[in-house]
């Protein structure tokens, strides 16, 4: 990211709090992260650790009740941290668009594909019904959806799984926006198909160059897929990295943990067990102190309860939050070990 | 002689191996659409089955949405009626067991933990719910039992008056386990039971799967798109497509050495975290086939990139052989009948 001057995206100190019966849930807490022009940036983490959230606030779709606070959000040089909503609006969907998880709830069920693309078109280009159409089948067949003219006046139940999501990412790209922000676009999908789709992201991206911010629970697909990585944890960013840094030298223990959880492929003779991580993901409502992780962390100690704990720099643009050195660097040689 | 029963198409004839669960040729054809004057169109869902599961084992089922697995694990548990075939439990025709019965011998571990609890019901009163319906003991046994399988499962015994919305995934999960296993079943027929778990939970459950089959010797069914798990839990596996097991065989030689070329195609799609490695070429058409409109000869020829003529005309045969079955005119297609008669007894 360093060869650029000016990232695309640049998120410092974002917070998301909303409140609920319990108290002040702390979803997102002092997020910071930069993503180049062209580049696919991975959160990662377990449901609840923020990074919906996170993807949301960008986006400024947080419900009613969240409230957003950053020292900045630099988007293409402007801040939309202070940008009035309707600002943020006219660059939803022309600068930045977003791909959801699921498409069938993604894509309106009573209007046809046709309609649904061109509306986009039509809203931030001016552009008259007809452009739009054109413009619509173009996209359709550079997603790979063949007879692209006669998809127009399907509605989404009449598409498999795959071909609505085909549909949601041309959606998203008739204003060729300059960020694309996908949240788990794969997870409902078919194994092979969720190759086809991720590929497809690939060339596109390729082609067009936009900026991907790809949130999943899936290590897989952030391997394969990433620039940087961020694994995310109670709300916050425990590690961060070039996908090299982060998996080939994972640093906190709950990176450790997550890799330990993935079945390995050849290793599952009858006596093999995974490795799991024991008890639950913290609640998030009321004031947290220390590491959120401690909980379940096998070295955790009584400096980990105290406090913000800070992102220690492991070099190379590789950082993580965790106070024990020794023990990570311990548990990082087990995993090396797992690995080969 | 092993090698016999470790192959599906054909009941185990080895002395003292007859499988728990047995079915032969089973097909489930639902009629879709039709109307006053035009007469519905047949969908095979499930297209001739025959699987065996022997004792102690876990019979992995893998295949794409669509592909017919879960049909074929209701038809398993009784939930679904089969058009045709057999289905035998311990060497006994399923038709000669009534529901009660039936559901001591087999019990299912849904996917989705929020939608198979009753909100409205405690705990102990879900986990206890099998053992009143089969008049098992009175108040105090029953109480007894349901305390014992929530130990067994790692549900702390202060749950049994909670409700079903004060616990996280992973725990309702563990309760749905315990249901399933407090009649002391011997088979259980799970279908995606950790799929809408997140990853370090997931490993929790498939850990607790594994130690409870060893402890209680427990057969198990296990449905799921997810091969990394399958791999894992499983004994043996069968991939499923468009209604039909193309391949069978065991879990390490089916990841390692896949014949047909839709289970090469799935094992190339799992994804390793391994950044070194971009994303895979799978070789595979687009797009699930129509089932009402299924392809002549082989269903897979569309997406097969090595399909020959004969697979758009001719439906292949299977090919037994010590590596299990093979449904594929490019693998072998000599027929059944005269590898039986060689390996038979």
């Amino acid at each position: 990211m360093s060869a650029h001057s000016q990232p695309l995206l640049q998120v410092d100190g974002l917070s998301v709090e909303m409140d609920v019966a319990a108290g002040q849930l702390r979803a997102v807490s002092d997020v910071s992260f930069e993503v180049g022009s062209g580049r696919t940036f991975c959160l990662v983490g377990e449901s609840g650790c923020g990074k919906t959230m996170t993807s949301l606030a960008l986006m400024q779709l947080l419900p009613r009740k969240a409230r957003l606070s950053a020292r900045r959000i630099l988007f293409e040089g402007r801040d939309l941290a202070r940008m009035p909503p309707r600002e943020v609006a006219r660059l939803r969907g022309d600068r930045m668009g977003m791909i959801f998880q699921d498409p069938m709830t993604a894509l309106n069920p009573v209007y046809t594909i046709g309609d649904q693309l061109a509306e986009v078109y039509v809203r931030h280009r001016r552009a008259s019904r007809k452009q739009a159409r054109e413009r619509a089948v173009e996209l359709l067949e550079r997603v790979g959806i063949m007879s692209a003219g006669q998809r127009l006046a399907q509605y989404p139940h009449q598409l498999s799984g795959g071909l609505r999501q085909r549909v949601m990412i041309a959606m998203t790209l008739m204003c060729e926006p300059s960020l694309v922000i996908a949240d788990e676009p794969t997870t409902a999908l078919d194994v092979t198909v969720q190759v086809q789709i991720l590929q497809l992201l690939k060339k596109l991206q390729a082609e067009m160059g936009m900026a991907i911010i790809l949130i999943t629970h899936n290590l897989g697909v952030v391997a394969r897929m990433a620039d940087d990585v961020a694994v995310m944890y109670g709300g916050r960013i425990v590690e961060s990295g070039s996908p090299a840094q982060v998996f080939g030298r994972a640093s906190h223990p709950y990176t450790r943990g997550l890799m330990a959880c993935m079945p390995t492929r050849g290793e599952a003779g009858p006596g093999q067990r995974l490795g799991s991580i024991p008890g639950t993901v913290p609640s998030l409502v009321g004031e947290l102190q220390g590491c959120a992780f401690r909980n379940r962390c096998a070295h955790a100690g009584d400096d980990c309860g105290h406090g913000v704990i800070a992102m220690r720099d492991a070099g190379g643009g590789h950082h993580y939050r965790c106070v024990l050195a020794a023990g990570a660097e311990s548990g990082r040689h087990a995993v090396q070990e797992a690995l080969q | 002689m092993n090698t016999v029963s470790l192959d599906t198409a054909r009941p185990a004839v080895a002395a003292g191996k007859a499988p728990v669960l047995s079915v032969e040729h089973l097909c489930k054809t639902y009629p879709v659409g039709g109307g006053l004057f035009k007469a519905p169109r047949p969908l095979r869902a499930v297209d001739d089955v025959c699987l065996t599961v022997q004792r102690g084992e876990t019979l992995g089922i893998v295949g794409e949405s669509g592909s017919g697995k879960t049909t074929l694990s209701w038809m398993m548990l009784g939930l679904l009626r089969p058009s045709s075939g057999e289905m035998a439990v311990e060497g006994r025709p399923i038709a000669s067991f009534d529901r009660l019965e039936i559901a001591r011998k087999i019990q299912p571990i849904f996917q989705d933990p929020y939608s198979s609890l009753n909100p409205r019901q405690t705990i102990g009163e879900i986990v206890g719910a099998p053992l009143a319906v089969h008049r098992v003991g009175d108040a105090a046994q029953r109480a007894r039992l349901v305390r014992e399988i929530m130990d067994k499962v790692g549900l702390p015994a202060r749950f049994a008056h909670a409700y079903p919305s004060q616990m996280s995934g992973g725990q309702r999960q563990r309760v749905a386990i315990a249901r399933a296993l407090v009649l002391k079943p011997e088979i259980v027929v799970c279908d995606e039971p950790t799929s809408a778990l997140d990853v370090s939970v997931q490993a929790q459950i498939l850990n607790l799967l594994k130690d409870l089959r060893q402890e209680l010797g427990l057969t198990y069914v296990f449905v799921s798109h997810d091969l990394g798990v399958v791999e894992y839990i499983s004994d043996r596996v069968a991939v499923m497509y468009m209604g039909r097991v193309v391949e069978t065989g065991k879990a390490s030689r089916l990841m390692s050495a896949p014949r047909h070329p839709y289970t090469q195609a799935l094992m190339g799609s799992i994804l390793t975290p391994d950044p070194a490695l971009g994303l895979p070429e799978l070789h595979l058409g687009r797009g699930f086939p129509d089932p009402l409109n299924a392809p002549s000869g082989c269903h897979h020829h569309p997406r097969c990139p090595e399909a020959p003529d004969i697979c758009r005309t001719t439906a292949p045969s299977q090919r037994h052989d010590e590596q299990g079955m093979v449904e594929c005119h490019l693998r072998g297609g000599a027929p059944a009948q005269v590898i039986s008669w060689k390996t038979g007894t």
